[in-house]
């Protein structure tokens, strides 16, 4: 039973080997064989180890574990894998009837969630940096797979980007292990409190490191590959990496700076104004665009900024919301984006002023949809709801409050102007769709829902946390949501429906590679002059 | 033996030619530079004046340290991966842009 986690990592790597090799119209249910086989070992492996974390470690090959290969679970791995699991689980069910049903297609996907869960089970930095960059070079090629040229042209972009962003984060463990003499979390964790004299070199790792998470993560100047690699991918694809591959970059964080707690750097205060600024400019991003892929993408980048908001709080309460904006997150722009994939599929455009009757077209679909966008605008009863309020309990009274509430404002706008596709009349005759299409549309708003009723009992099960503080009934809540929704309103009829000069402007910023990497290593120096000197 | 600071050096090279160059061929080799400066610094750290390979011959006194030399073999496998199917993607998009130019492939956006 303790070595569940490399049977998590290797039978979805299995499985799509032997369907590449195969290629057999029968093999495809192989993926969901497989797919089947993790989640029962891994729902075992978490009936086993749910009270007792600290015998889940394992190290390979019987070396020292300061340098062996170490893979380690507690809640936090736990909590993702399952998730990551869940989410695999409705893309291949969403993709079973596509066109992409492509044995190539299938193996580099399955392949991608063999490297996930590792990712999210690795103990040690330098696995750390091989998982991540497995998963940089196989969502690039994932990303390339529609062949078209906007898709190699986001796939390059995506790929030197995030290389040079890795290679930070191993700059920064080179000098950890100059420092430590090991490469287990573990260990450094327990000695850093002990370094004095070295502490510029530490500072100096925890800059490259973050800022090569922060890449990964999108945050503020380094989040141009992001719309344009998940605005142009598979609807199936562009699903998965926004809502649980960016995730990754979030998860290291916190991994990341729960090695450097004993070193106390007070970075909390610089991450919620990254944060801020990666959730403001994704939502002006996102106001200005056409397309509703990028929309969908750039909203990415702004709930990503308000992840990054609650999670870099000190408080442990607000930093589990930032965790629970995650989870759900996850939920509803998965469900998002693969309702847009289905409506694009059908009209044969991705320009929102041209979808129009949607309701009357696809009203099932239409019914998913709303679900997404009432959770992602936070309405009461659904899970957008629950997370930023926990988000908002902690920072009331401060001007983050106000903060968090003009992000608010901007993203109830821009989904009031994308819920113009559901007026007018019914355009055209859709094609007939398979049912399997719709499963895990109903399966993710079910959860968004259930997540946004039954929220009291899921955070105390899995992480042990009560929130019954959150009230749901609470007059308050609704006012709150009917002011964001009116202020949206009256910002989207007054400005945004007049298509202004500058949000013309806004859409045309296009960032050259060169310039997205000066942005980096601007970012680089930035945090090097607030943390080292 | 080299200096640290004098690999960290090849580590800003390439960043520098990352953050400037305009073509996409000389971007993947500034990657290729980065990532050869961020294992030269690696291999420099675990190393020493006269120190022998690590391999058993005669006993374990004065070798280098293996880790890095271990660490490093996989990280050169990772970039020449990387370099493999970023050339691959150069190929694909000067196919369908006639260029290799950053800002001439980036320019057409169709989704304005």
């Amino acid at each position: 039973m303790v070595f569940v986690p490399v049977l998590l990592i290797f039978i979805p790597i299995v499985c799509g080997v032997f369907i590449y090799l195969i290629k057999h119209p029968w093999i495809y249910y192989l993926s969901l064989l497989g797919q089947l086989v993790v989640t029962v070992l891994a729902i075992f492996y978490y009936q086993e180890f749910s009270g007792q974390y600290s015998e889940t470690f394992i190290v390979f090959g019987l070396w020292d574990e300061r340098i062996g290969i170490s893979l380690r679970n507690d809640a936090l791995s736990m909590s993702f894998v399952f998730l990551s699991i869940f989410m695999w689980w409705m893309v291949l069910l969403y993709t079973m009837y596509a066109k992409e049903r492509e044995y190539n297609f299938l193996f580099f996907l399955l392949f991608l969630e063999g490297v996930f869960l590792g990712l999210m089970q690795s103990n040690d930095l330098f696995n750390m940096f091989v998982f991540l960059e497995l998963i940089t070079l196989l969502v690039t090629i994932l990303i390339a797979f529609i062949k078209t040229g906007e898709s190699f042209r986001a796939a390059l972009y995506y790929l030197l980007l995030n290389t040079s962003g890795v290679l930070a984060f191993l700059l920064g463990i080179i000098l950890l292990y100059n420092t430590f003499g090991s490469i287990n979390l573990e260990v450094i964790k327990s000695q850093m409190h002990l370094v004095y004299d070295e502490q510029v070199l530490i500072k100096f790792a925890f800059v490259l490191m973050l800022g090569g998470i922060s890449v990964k993560t999108a945050l503020f100047p380094v989040f141009t590959w992001l719309p344009r690699a998940h605005g142009v991918a598979h609807s199936g694809i562009s699903a998965l990496l926004s809502g649980l591959i960016v995730k990754g970059g979030l998860y290291m964080f916190l991994r990341i700076t729960s090695i450097f707690e004993g070193a106390d750097f007070a970075y909390h205060n610089f991450f919620f104004l990254i944060g801020f600024l990666t959730a403001f400019i994704g939502v002006i991003f996102a106001l200005s665009q056409k397309d509703i892929k990028q929309i969908l993408a750039y909203h990415t980048v702004s709930q990503v900024g308000i992840m990054m908001m609650g999670l870099s709080h000190v408080d442990e309460k607000v930093a589990f919301g930032g965790l629970l904006h995650i989870f759900h997150h996850a939920f509803f722009k998965s469900l998002l984006f693969l309702a847009a994939g289905i409506i694009v599929a059908q009209y044969g455009t991705k320009k929102v002023a041209k979808l129009r009757g949607v309701f009357k077209t696809m009203p099932i679909l239409s019914m998913f949809m709303i679900v997404g966008m009432l959770s992602i605008t936070g309405a009461p009863f659904f899970n957008g709801f629950i997370s930023k309020s926990v988000i908002k309990y902690g920072i009331e009274g401060d001007i983050r409050y106000w903060l968090l509430y003009l992000v608010n404002i901007g993203t109830a706008t821009s989904f009031l102007k994308m819920s113009q596709i559901f007026f007018g009349d019914r355009q055209l005759d859709i094609a007939k769709q398979h049912v399997i299409h719709y499963i895990p549309l109903l399966v993710l708003s079910l959860v968004c829902i259930m997540f946004g009723l039954f929220y009291i009992p899921i955070s105390d099960g899995f992480f042990g946390i009560d929130l019954s503080y959150v009230s749901l009934f609470k007059v308050s809540g609704f006012i709150n949501y009917g002011i964001t929704l009116g202020a949206g309103f009256l910002l989207y009829f007054l400005i945004v429906k007049k298509d202004p000069i500058f949000i013309k402007k806004l859409r045309a910023f296009n960032l050259s590679f060169d310039k997205a990497n000066y942005l980096f290593v601007v970012f680089l120096v930035l945090m090097t002059m607030y943390f080292v000197i | 033996m080299m200096n640290p600071i004098l690999t960290f050096l090849v580590v800003l090279i390439g960043l520098y030619g990352l953050s400037t160059s305009k073509n996409i061929i000389k971007s993947v080799f500034c990657v290729t530079i980065t990532e050869a400066g961020v294992i030269l610094l690696f291999l420099n750290l675990g190393n020493f004046e006269g120190g022998s390979v690590p391999i058993f011959l005669e006993g374990l006194a004065e070798i280098v340290d293996p880790l890095p030399q271990a660490l490093m073999i996989t990280t050169i496998v990772i970039g020449s991966t990387v370099t493999a199917l970023a050339l691959m993607l150069c190929i694909k998009i000067f196919h369908h842009f006639g260029t290799v130019e950053w800002e001439e492939v980036l320019r057409d956006r169709g989704d304005l």
